[in-house]
């Protein structure tokens, strides 16, 4: 996907010593490299007898991913990711027409249409659409700055809800929601008047009056049972011993029977003993929380506060409102994920499929979150070479 | 290397933009304060019931059932023990929530039928006593109703097995394909299915037992084709001798839900089997053993991995219970009552037989028949089977008529009443009566069986030839000093429970005036309650049959042990032990010792005679010699019978009895015991139906008498005493 924006014509410009010091932010890279050895480490002891044979199978999958995420990264942190607004429109193309080409055909797995089958590694390719839509949605709000009236937040809204139906109709209902949060983050740091959000929350609660409550006495299916079985089931974690409520059970006897210190890799039992379930991907947090406890839990806690912190900061020193706009975007997105996340694993919120970022198991998702930490430290790179250059200093330095 | 482009333009940050981001800090600050907050809360506040949650899960402890104990005679032949049988049962949560409501209400439809039944069987008793009471001859519609009522009351109205439902054809298959497997009939299936949940809702039901080794592997090897289906080995009980000794056995089934909140069975867990009648019951302490235990973990999917056992708690086998029973003796004890039945000139399947060695109240057989082969017990029960043990029409094989059963004893009664007499200064040893053959008292004509006469007697003389006026007389002047002949009939143990090892065992009754005007008290106080009219008939259906209050001539009944007298076998048999062994009332009991497997006694049960009577011994040698010349002396009731038996060696005391049952024919009862200084021994024969007490009973108790002490003729002699 990074193939169009290789700017062939226009080389990367030529870096000195003292410039490359500059170009990736030590305390965003030092969350990741923290937020990702948490992830082996707990997949490690969560896997050891999910593989026959091989007791680091994950492990070294999920090493490679975060080593191409790694390369992916840092590639894109040397570019200038200004130049990517001109390029909002086959960004965008590539968003919707992706999205609905997987759609149609990708299989039907696990209840959704989301994975595309490649040799090798089946891609979600939702996860990357993330990146698309912040990017596209960025580079549409610029052009439109100076004209910040209903119009524009409406038009922003209806590009960015396009891909949420398309991600919707393909069953990624955790994906869906990110999407929304990207594209309400990008209204809000654009500037978008407090009475916009209002209305937007009004329409909202229509519609989700109508998805959950009208359209299913119409006959029109638009959420699946399960999904609203699993939106729901949290309201009432014990009633409901299968499934959903079964799950968040296991999660929350998990976390908490970590207590302060943790029960150590082989004396966790909900791990070992499939208790909890999807150990590796929805609920890693509860691993680390049944291993390692409130320290380990504390720690990662840490790690993503750091990282969030590093983001909305890059927001503020981005040279350009692009740049922003999409850091604020990342950062909310993110935010949010491991929020929903999280939260899910310690039972405060439903089950919606959403992955931890840089922790859970999974190449998409994986990638996805580096391309959005290049991104990143592109902004920041490039607000420190303009500053260096201007002499201005960021405010929330 | 700025462009030049407008929006690549450096911009202050603007101050709308600092507020914006401000606030989007402010919602992270906030979310990561909840997650940490709630951590907080899980792990730290609450952490330790996580973790006891955590380390219950996953942990699940199998039961081994433990075999129970085998059940052998006093000289270790095997009368029950246990096999391993493969067993095909349904687990009910897999059975259509619609089976489960039908099994429900047919559960409800059996308890309104039975309590139709008790109704009928309350009004069908009533009737009879008042008919009794009355002296006189029933009428042709009295006796109409009462057949009627007899009917209804002996079984209950039948209650069919909901139809197997036609719209769940999940069912239907797995019925087919069981059928087809363990060839039974999908309907016979479907009967098991409800009467098991109707009995124990929450208990496999077992479809069948003893299951072809080859049907029991494909079933087992196809457990997706036989959803719900448990297919197991258990342990089932068997009976190698079939129908000796039947009724004192008892089932064994899983502990119910009532059950469990038992004392009793405070140890017990739930589904393990228990014994739930006869010596199962008794000694199920001691049957029982103690269930084994695998403690493992499993994971979540319910896989176990043997790695992974924690820990494995043996199951110990039950006790042995070694019986007081003779086996040879008991045998011959069926086969001598089988055969008085057979002799009775009625037509009769009923009878009991009680052997007790005085000493120590060691039953050494006991019977009861008809009987019934005690393999049943081991099968599920159809509800042909089930009546037909219970139902009056087939009086009741199930019914242990020696313990159960209480009749008037008729003249075996009679030595009770000359004791009392002696006693309480009625009469001397030597004191004559006149037996003119008939006797007015009360306004009531007596008289003699076949209007005998035997003229002036003593009281050894009149036991010797059993006078019923001699007795009469003694029952009219009793009842003017007060309930003497009562006082020593409930001394010698009749009117309570001999305290056998046999649950369900019955009291009895001696009737006295206070029973008899309290009883009829009661009667005038529902009829004015009812508001309806004394002495008719609706009254007697709803008050019962007590109509009069206590007479003279109830005593004189009593005296000769009819009228209201009710005693079992056993109880006949315990007083004459007092005779024999003067004066000890000992507490029967079958259960000899418990033991391990190899026989070595583990305790021995040696239950504390009741009571000791005082008889003074010269009373007693004058009752005794009246017993003794009754079956060895000219004349004596059952000497024909005894005819040819070797009286120097082994001499008996006996009493015939022959009780009058209106409108029934009469029931005969024979009474003896022998003193012999090693195998001293008491038998009681009761034939219901069977004539005069010579001609069936007494016959009966020679046989077992021949068997116990090796005589060598062993056959049946009739004897031709027409006496009471």
């Amino acid at each position: 996907m990074s193939a169009p924006i290789q700017p062939a014509s226009d080389p990367p410009p030529s870096l000195g010593p003292r410039e490359w010091r500059l170009r990736l932010d030590p305390l965003l890279l030092l969350a990741t490299l923290g937020l990702v050895a948490c992830s082996l480490i707990a997949i490690r002891g969560a896997t050891a007898d999910d593989w026959d044979g091989d007791p680091l199978y994950y492990v070294k999958r999920q090493a490679v991913y975060i080593g191409v995420g790694f390369v992916l990264m840092y590639g894109l942190s040397r570019l200038d990711y200004s130049r990517l607004r001109e390029l909002r429109y086959p960004i965008y193309g590539l968003l919707i027409f992706g999205n609905l080409f997987v759609l149609a055909i990708a299989p039907e797995t696990r209840g959704t249409r989301a994975w595309l089958e490649l040799p090798g590694f089946n891609l979600q390719y939702s996860e990357i659409g993330k990146m698309l839509l912040a990017v596209a949605l960025a580079g549409f709000l610029v052009e439109r700055m100076r004209e910040m009236g209903r119009q524009t937040t409406a038009r922003v809204m209806l590009l960015g809800l396009l891909p949420t139906m398309i991600v919707l109709a393909q069953s990624d209902l955790g994906s869906a929601t990110v999407y929304v949060v990207g594209t309400l983050a990008i209204l809000f740091v654009a500037g978008a008047p407090w009475r916009h959000f209002a209305g937007l929350a009004a329409l909202f609660a229509v519609a989700v009056a109508f998805v959950l409550v009208a359209a299913p006495r119409l006959g029109v299916e638009v959420l699946k049972p399960y999904q609203v079985e699993r939106l729901t089931s949290f309201m009432h974690p014990s009633e409901n011993a299968n499934d959903a409520g079964y799950q968040q059970e296991q999660a929350r006897i998990a976390i908490g029977s970590g207590e302060k210190t943790g029960r150590g890799v082989d004396g966790a039992t909900q791990t070992k003993l499939d208790f909890l379930p999807e150990h590796h991907t929805d609920f890693i947090y509860a691993v680390i929380g049944e291993t390692y406890g409130f320290a380990g839990c504390a720690l990662v806690l840490s790690l993503y506060a750091l990282l969030i912190w590093r983001a909305l900061h890059i927001l503020t020193i981005a040279k350009n409102l692009f740049g922003a706009l999409i850091a604020g975007c990342i950062a909310m997105m993110l935010l949010y994920q491991l929020f929903v996340n999280i939260g899910m694993n310690v039972g405060i919120m439903p089950i919606t499929g959403v992955t931890a970022p840089l922790l859970s198991f999974g190449g998409s998702s994986m990638l996805s979150t580096f391309l959005a930490l290049g991104l990143l430290h592109s902004i920041n790179a490039q607000a420190r070479d303009t500053a260096s250059s201007k002499g201005r200093t960021a405010i929330f330095q | 290397m700025p462009s030049n482009r407008v929006e690549d333009r450096l911009r202050p940050i603007t101050p709308q933009l600092a507020w914006r981001v401000a606030v989007l800090g402010g919602i992270a600050f906030v979310l990561f304060g909840i997650v940490f907050f709630r951590l907080w809360y899980l792990q730290v506040l609450t952490g330790d019931t996580a973790r006891v949650a955590a380390s219950q899960n996953g942990r699940r402890t199998e039961r081994i059932e433990a075999p129970r104990g085998d059940i052998v005679d006093r000289h270790a032949n095997q009368l029950v023990r246990t096999k391993k049988a493969a067993v095909v049962q349904l687990v009910p949560s897999s059975l259509p929530e619609r089976v489960l409501e039908d099994a429900d209400n047919y559960r409800k439809a059996l308890g309104e039928a039975e309590s139709q039944r008790l109704a009928y069987e309350r009004q069908y008793e009533a009737l009879s006593r008042q008919l009794k009471d009355d002296g006189r001859k029933s009428t042709k519609a009295e006796e109409r109703e009462r057949r009627r009522l007899r009917k209804l009351g002996s079984t209950a109205r039948k209650v069919p097995i909901p139809p197997i439902p036609t719209d769940e054809p999940g069912l239907t298959t797995l019925y087919r394909r069981i059928s087809e497997t363990i060839d039974i009939r999908p309907k016979t299936i479907h009967e098991r299915v409800i009467r098991s949940i109707a009995d124990t809702p929450y208990s496999n039901v077992t479809v069948r037992t003893d299951v072809p080794l080859a049907q029991f592997n494909y079933m087992r090897e196809r457990p997706e084709y036989f959803k719900g289906v448990v297919v197991t080995k258990r342990y089932i009980r068997e009976y190698p001798e079939g129908k000796l000794a039947a009724q004192l056995f008892g089932t064994v089934s899983e502990i119910g839900t009532e059950q469990m909140k038992l004392r009793r069975y405070k140890d017990v867990a739930q589904g393990t089997r228990i014994g739930q009648t006869g010596l199962e019951y008794s000694y199920d302490e001691y049957l029982r053993g103690r269930d084994g235990y695998t403690r493992l973990v499993v994971d979540a999917h319910g896989s176990r991995d043997d790695e992974r056992k924690v820990s494995v708690v043996e199951p110990k086998q039950g006790q042995r219970l070694r019986l007081t029973i003779d086996m040879d003796l008991q045998r011959t004890g069926e086969q001598a009552l089988a055969q008085a039945i057979q002799n009775s000139e009625y037509e009769t399947r009923a009878g009991a037989f009680v052997a007790m060695d005085p000493r120590n109240g060691e039953v050494l057989a006991m019977g009861s028949a008809p009987s019934f082969d005690a393999n049943w017990f081991a099968k599920p029960f159809t509800q042909q089977r089930y009546e037909y043990l219970t139902s009056n029409e087939t009086d009741a094989p199930l019914l242990n008529r020696a313990t159960e059963s209480a009749y008037p004893s008729a003249s075996t009664f009679k030595p009770v009443t000359a004791l009392a007499a002696l006693e309480e200064g009625l009469i001397t040893p030597s004191r004559k009566i006149n037996d003119p053959g008939h006797w007015e008292y009360g306004g009531r004509e007596y008289q003699n069986a076949k209007e005998a006469v035997f003229g002036s007697i003593n009281v050894g003389e009149a036991l010797k030839v059993s006078s019923d006026i001699f007795f009469f007389k003694l029952g009219a002047q009793a009842n003017d000093k007060g309930p003497i002949i009562q006082k020593w009939a409930e001394r010698l143990g009749y009117g309570r429970k001999t305290g056998i090892d046999l649950p369900n065992e019955a009291a009895g009754l001696v009737p006295d005036s206070k029973w008899r005007n309290e009883a009829y008290a009661e009667y005038e106080r529902c009829v004015e309650k009812n508001g309806l009219e004394l002495r008719t008939t609706a009254a007697l259906f709803e008050c019962g049959g007590i109509e009069r209050t206590w007479t003279g001539g109830d005593n004189v009944n009593l005296a000769v042990g009819q009228g209201d007298l009710q005693a079992t076998p056993l109880q006949v048999a315990v007083a004459y032990a007092a005779f024999a062994n003067g004066g000890t009332i000992v507490r029967p009991h079958l259960g000899k010792a418990v033991e391990n497997a190899n026989g070595v006694p583990l305790q021995e049960f040696r239950p504390k005679a009741k009571r000791k009577v005082k008889i003074p011994s010269r009373d007693r040698q004058v009752i005794l010699e009246g017993l003794r010349s009754a079956a060895q002396g000219e004349g004596g009731t059952s000497a024909d019978v005894w005819q040819g038996w070797p009286m120097d060696e082994f001499p008996v005391y006996g009493k015939t009895g022959t009780a009058e049952r209106q409108p029934n024919p009469d029931q005969a009862w024979y009474a003896c015991f022998v003193k012999d200084k090693g195998r001293p021994i008491v038998v009681v024969v009761t034939v219901e139906k069977g004539g005069f007490g010579a001609a069936t009973a007494a016959p009966a108790a020679r046989m077992m008498l021949s068997e116990w002490f090796d005589v060598s003729d062993r056959e049946f002699h009739a004897g031709t005493s027409v006496t009471r």
